[in-house]
Parts: C-alpha cells; structure tokens; sequence
C-alpha cells in the first residue's frame, strides 16, 4: 500500500516535471493569479475561453492548465481585496473585511505575505488529502452502480444549492433549467433528436464553450462594466512584507482551522470556496478573544479564509476526479475536458490512467510552489496590473471570447449562441438568480438521465430500488436532510429578519 | 409589497418549464418508467421546473425586493459587438472582425478613444494572430475577401 504511493507519486511527479506540463502549469497559474486580480474577471470566465485551445492539448496538459488557472486565482484575488478593498475573486471577498484596514495601517505588505504563506499551507493540506483519500475512494466508488451514481449526483446538486448563498429554490431551478439545456440534442439510447426546432446545428447539443462564455463571460463583462474601479495604490516592498513575531504566532492556528474547514467543503461536493471562507471568518471572530478586533485589521480574519478557500480549491478535485462527479461550474469545465478527450471520468481513470491522474495532482504541489514565486518576490508587478483602466480590457476580453467560441468547430452558430447566453445569464443576473448551479445541471443532466434510464431497466422500472440499495439510500435520505434543513433554515430566517431581508452576511 | 425580480424571473422559468413539458408530451415518445423513452426525462424536469417556477412567483407576490438594474446599453453594445464577429470572420477574416468588435464594445462605456480603438484592435489583432494562427496552427486567416 505505502510503496504503492509512492510509486504513484513518483509517476505523477515524471509526468508532472516533464517540460511541457510544466510550461502549462507555469501558464495556468499566472493566468490565473492575473485574472484573480483584475476584478470584474474571474477564473470561471478566464477558463471557458481558454477551454477551446485545451482541444488541442493532451488532456492531461489540459487539466493542469485549467486548473492552474482556478487556484491561482485565489492567490490573485486576494491582492486586489487587501489594496483596494474590492474582491477580485467572489472566494476573496472576505478578504476585505480585514485586509483593507490592514492596508490602510501601512501593513499592506504583511497581509499579502501572510495570505500568501496562508493559501499555501491550505493548498499542501487539501493535496496531501487527496493522495491519501485517492485510493480508498476508488475502492469504494468501483462497487457503485448506476442506482448510487445518480442518488450521490442527486445528493451533490442538492448540496450545492442549498449551502451556497442565497436562495435554494431558485438555485435548485437554475440546475433544472441547465438539465433541459443538456437535453438538447441527440438521444443517445433511441437516436431521436429533442428540442432542436428542426435546427441542424443543435443535433450535436449546444457547445459547452458557447454556454459558459455567454453565461459568464458575457454577463460578467457586462456587470462589471459600472464598477470599474479607480485604483489608489502604495507600493510593495520585499522589506515591508516581513511580518512580526506577533503576526506569524496569531497567524499558525488560523491556518491549521481554515485549512481543515476547508478540505472538509471541498470534500463535500457542492460548497465552493466563497462559502468556506465566509465561515472560516466567522470561527476565527466566534473563537477569537477580542472579537472587537475584527474588521479594524486583524490578520487572523485574513489568514483564516484565504487558507480556507485553497484548502477547498484544491480538495474539490477529489470528488471530480475520484468519483466523476464535480461540485461546482468550475469543475463541471474540468470534467467537460475528460468528456471532449473521451476519457469517462471516475474511479476507472484512476486505474487506467494514473499517470494523468498523479500527474495532475503532482502538479498542483508545482503550481502552488510557483505561485509562492509569483506572489512574494514578484508581487510588484501584480499590484502595478490593478492600474490597468478597465475600459481597455474588456474590449479585449470579448475578442477572446469570439474567438474561443469560433475556433472550436469554425462554426458561426456557435458565435451567436454566446449572445443568446450572454443575454440570459446577464438577465438572471440582474433579477437575482445564481447562473452557475445552470452551468452544473448542464453537465450533470445528461449523465444522471442516464444512470436514471440504466437503472429502470435493471430494476424493471422500480423506483424503490433507489432505497433498497444500502449507500443510495444513504445519499438520498442525506439529500432529504439538507433539504428539510433549508426550508426552516429559510422560514426562520423570514421570521427573524421580516421586513426586508439583509443583502450581505455581516459575520 | 413586491419582488419584481423574482416575480420575473420565476415567471420566466414557469413558462419555460411548462413549454419543454408539453413540447416533451406532444412530440417525444414517453415510455413507460421500465422502457423510457425519449420525452420522459425532459417532461419530468419540465413539470419540476415549472412547479418551482410557480413557487418562487408566488413568493415574489408578498414579499419586499431589491430594484432591478438593467444597464441596456452595455448589454446591447456588448451582444452587437459578438454578432459582429459572427458575420464578419468567416467572410472578412480575423482583423477587421477583431475591429468592428472592439470599436462596437468600446461604446459600452464610451471612454475609449478613436486613436484607442485603432491601437487597441492593431495589439489585439496582432496577438491573435500570433496566438491562434502561428501558436496553434488553427485556420483562421487575418484578412478575406468574399467576392
């Protein structure tokens, strides 16, 4: 077992190192610390355009990148939450309660070297997770049939929607809304077309590409368009990041507490890292002992949530990769790479591909290393990037997008579904309905049709066989729990705060 | 009171539930829940998404909301700009498409000059045609002619 991994991580290590994983590692992780950032771009955004080019990429040079470009944006968002007290990822909004009042007392410096050193340790503990969870998981996983695939996919939309902000109900009809999207197309087990109006062009299904970059390129350009923010910036000097001996002893425990939060929601498929470090902040200020410290620039409300959301950027590959089934939009794009690839995500890709599994993993522990580089000696640059007017980017960010989209198949619909989308997912976002938990149902609509249909006919059209089946059952009655608890998490909620609901969680 | 927002939006996804329901209904084959056929999937997901619709309208009828901020004119700028590039690049090529999207999108803000737009278009025009024509080798060309 223990020279099993380590022959495992020697592999995963050769794959990862060799000259052209890595230049896509370095790639990834600066795009991303870039697009973190710049606010107004996030990672979601940055890697549906960069998913066309990931075609002609070997698959596991693919993931690497885009993953890269999702926990590097972490790293970044938190520069632009601490100097300009605007979050550049949603993951590092919380980043500002206490980092902008960190800035503003000339301690800049300290709270970017400290988040720093926080996402790390927070990163190296959700990857040590994932070596260690990998196998067990597998062993496991390969004893599910279709019954538990589609009761733990039922379990993971569930928990995504109910735990991330906002309302469930409409988190739970955005989901269906992207099931019927995944409709569109060929029925694979009769051969009939649905949904295409006659229309040639959606037989194959509407592009992933076309859906994400409308949905959230589109509308987030659009959105963003109105804050652009006007930057007001001190420099950053290598001297003025070393933090005081008071600093590193406030500091340790934060990280250990948010590192296991953190892991914990990324396990969990469907919390993302916006949540867990929402509560992360939340425990450093119920367990601190002067909570009056909070908000006024206190290191521990920096350093808990930001090791916090890289603990669970990277445990959230563990349900993706290990199980095939992913918890957020984010790793709905990761697993819609494996799918292009024809490579079935779940446990058999483990067997039968551990190189790009260890691979991918190994080369976490490498971009996070990078990022380590990219975020310490080279800071200045990143800070001089928040100067850029926003009024010349997002010209540029379109053009991307055009062309991403029209690369994939040289096919113009493509080009004007990104409007349909973008039109869409801007309209939701103004009437206040989550977009990504679309993007989820999307993917996942289809698979679950499927083990849904495999599991009728093996049962002879029994529905109780969902909770004949001891681990179905579990998943389903678990999905029931997280339901009920919602709608009298919500009703008393209501109660409490009747009339009108606060818009931020003021933890 | 009143939730404009979520009377809208829940509507939306009502009306649209209930059509891919009945389309499902009138034009697949159901099955039966041993042999499914095509339409059974979508209907179900099209009644669950109309009834959730429904819910979230009623809600929205008797509780307060948050105005809606609809900023159209960056919105339309920023679609006309995509459908642009639609019509351009398969019969102009990659670098007037490239400039009719930046000169469109720019009028979202309108803080762009003429002089920003040429230069703008020239770097990106540019960087694309190092990036997908050179880099990755797609067939794109920069300029074409259609007749």
């Amino acid at each position: 077992m223990l020279g099993d991994l380590s022959g495992n991580l020697m592999l995963g290590l050769s794959t990862a190192l060799s000259i052209e994983n890595l230049l896509y590692c370095a790639l990834g992780v600066t795009l991303g610390t870039f697009v973190g950032v710049i606010p107004g771009i996030g990672a979601l955004a940055t890697m549906s355009m960069l998913f066309p080019i990931t075609f002609y990429l070997d698959p596991t040079s693919a993931i690497i990148m885009l993953a890269g470009i999702w926990y590097g944006s972490s790293y970044g968002g938190s520069i632009a939450s601490i100097l300009l007290n605007l979050p550049g990822t949603p993951s590092s909004a919380v980043a500002c309660l206490d980092g902008y009042p960190m800035a503003r007392q000339g301690r800049a410096g300290i709270a970017l070297f400290m988040t720093t050193m926080g996402s790390f340790f927070g990163a190296s503990v959700g990857i040590i997770l994932m070596v260690l969870f990998a196998q067990p998981l597998v062993a496991l996983a390969l004893s599910f049939g279709p019954s538990e695939y589609f009761s733990l996919m039922v379990l993971g939309l569930i928990a995504a929607s109910v735990i991330s902000d906002g309302s469930a109900v409409k988190a739970i009809a955005m989901i269906l809304l992207g099931v019927l999207l995944g409709v569109i197309g060929l029925d694979i087990q009769t051969g009939q077309t649905r949904f295409t109006f006659g229309m040639i062009n959606l037989m194959d299904g509407i592009s992933l590409v076309a859906l994400a970059m409308g949905l959230f390129g589109i509308a987030e350009v659009t959105s963003s368009l109105r804050q652009a923010p006007g930057a007001v910036l001190q420099r950053i000097t290598l001297r003025s990041m070393i933090p005081t001996r008071d600093d590193v002893r406030r500091s340790w425990m934060p990280m250990v507490r948010g590192s296991s939060l953190g892991s914990f929601f990324g396990i969990m498929p469907g919390v993302g890292p916006t949540v867990a470090s929402f509560i992360a902040y939340a425990v450093e200020k119920r367990v601190a002992k002067e909570p009056q410290r909070f908000g006024k620039g206190a290191i521990e409300g920096v350093v808990g949530p930001e090791t916090a959301n890289n603990a669970t950027d990277q445990a959230a590959f563990i349900p993706t990769l290990v199980l095939g089934i992913p918890g957020s939009a984010t790793m709905a794009l990761i697993l819609g790479v494996l799918i292009i690839h024809g490579i079935t995500p779940g446990p058999s890709m483990i067997t039968d591909r551990p190189d790009m599994f260890w691979g991918v993993v190994m080369s976490f522990w490498i971009g996070n290393l990078l990022l380590l580089v990219l975020n310490i000696p080279m800071i200045g640059i990143w800070v001089r990037l928040l100067t850029i007017p926003y009024h010349y980017l997002y010209p540029a960010i379109i053009v991307f997008i055009c062309i991403g989209v029209y690369s994939v198949g040289s096919n113009v619909f493509d080009v004007f579904l990104v409007i349909v989308f973008g039109l869409l997912g801007y309209g939701a976002r103004t009437l206040g309905f989550p977009v990504a938990p679309m993007l989820l149902g999307f993917v996942l609509g289809p698979l679950m049709e499927q083990q849904f249909r495999r599991t009728m006919l093996m049962s002879g059209g029994k529905l109780e066989v969902f909770m004949l089946r001891p681990m179905s059952a579990a998943f389903i009655v678990l999905a029931a729990l997280l339901l009920t608890w919602s709608i009298w998490a919500a009703y008393r909620h209501r109660e409490r705060t009747d009339p009108p609901a606060a818009e931020s969680p003021s933890a | 009171m009143r939730d404009h927002r979520d009377i809208i939006g829940g509507g939306a996804l009502a009306a649209i539930g209930t059509g891919a329901a009945i389309h499902a209904m009138m034009s697949l084959r159901l099955g039966t829940i041993f042999q499914m056929g095509p339409g059974l999937f979508p209907a179900g997901v099209g009644i669950l998404l109309a009834v959730l619709g429904l819910v979230l309208l009623v809600g929205g009828l008797v509780k307060q909301g948050a105005p809606i901020e609809f900023d159209l004119r960056s919105i339309v700028y920023i679609c006309l700009s995509v459908g642009a590039f639609a019509l351009l690049i398969r019969s102009f090529g990659l670098v007037p498409a490239i400039t009719a999207v930046v000169a469109i999108a720019s009028r979202a803000d309108a803080r762009l000059s003429p002089l920003g737009v040429a230069i703008l278009s020239l770097v990106l025009s540019g960087m694309a045609v190092l990036i997908f024509q050179v880099g990755l080798k797609l067939s794109l060309s920069a300029f074409n002619w259609p007749w």
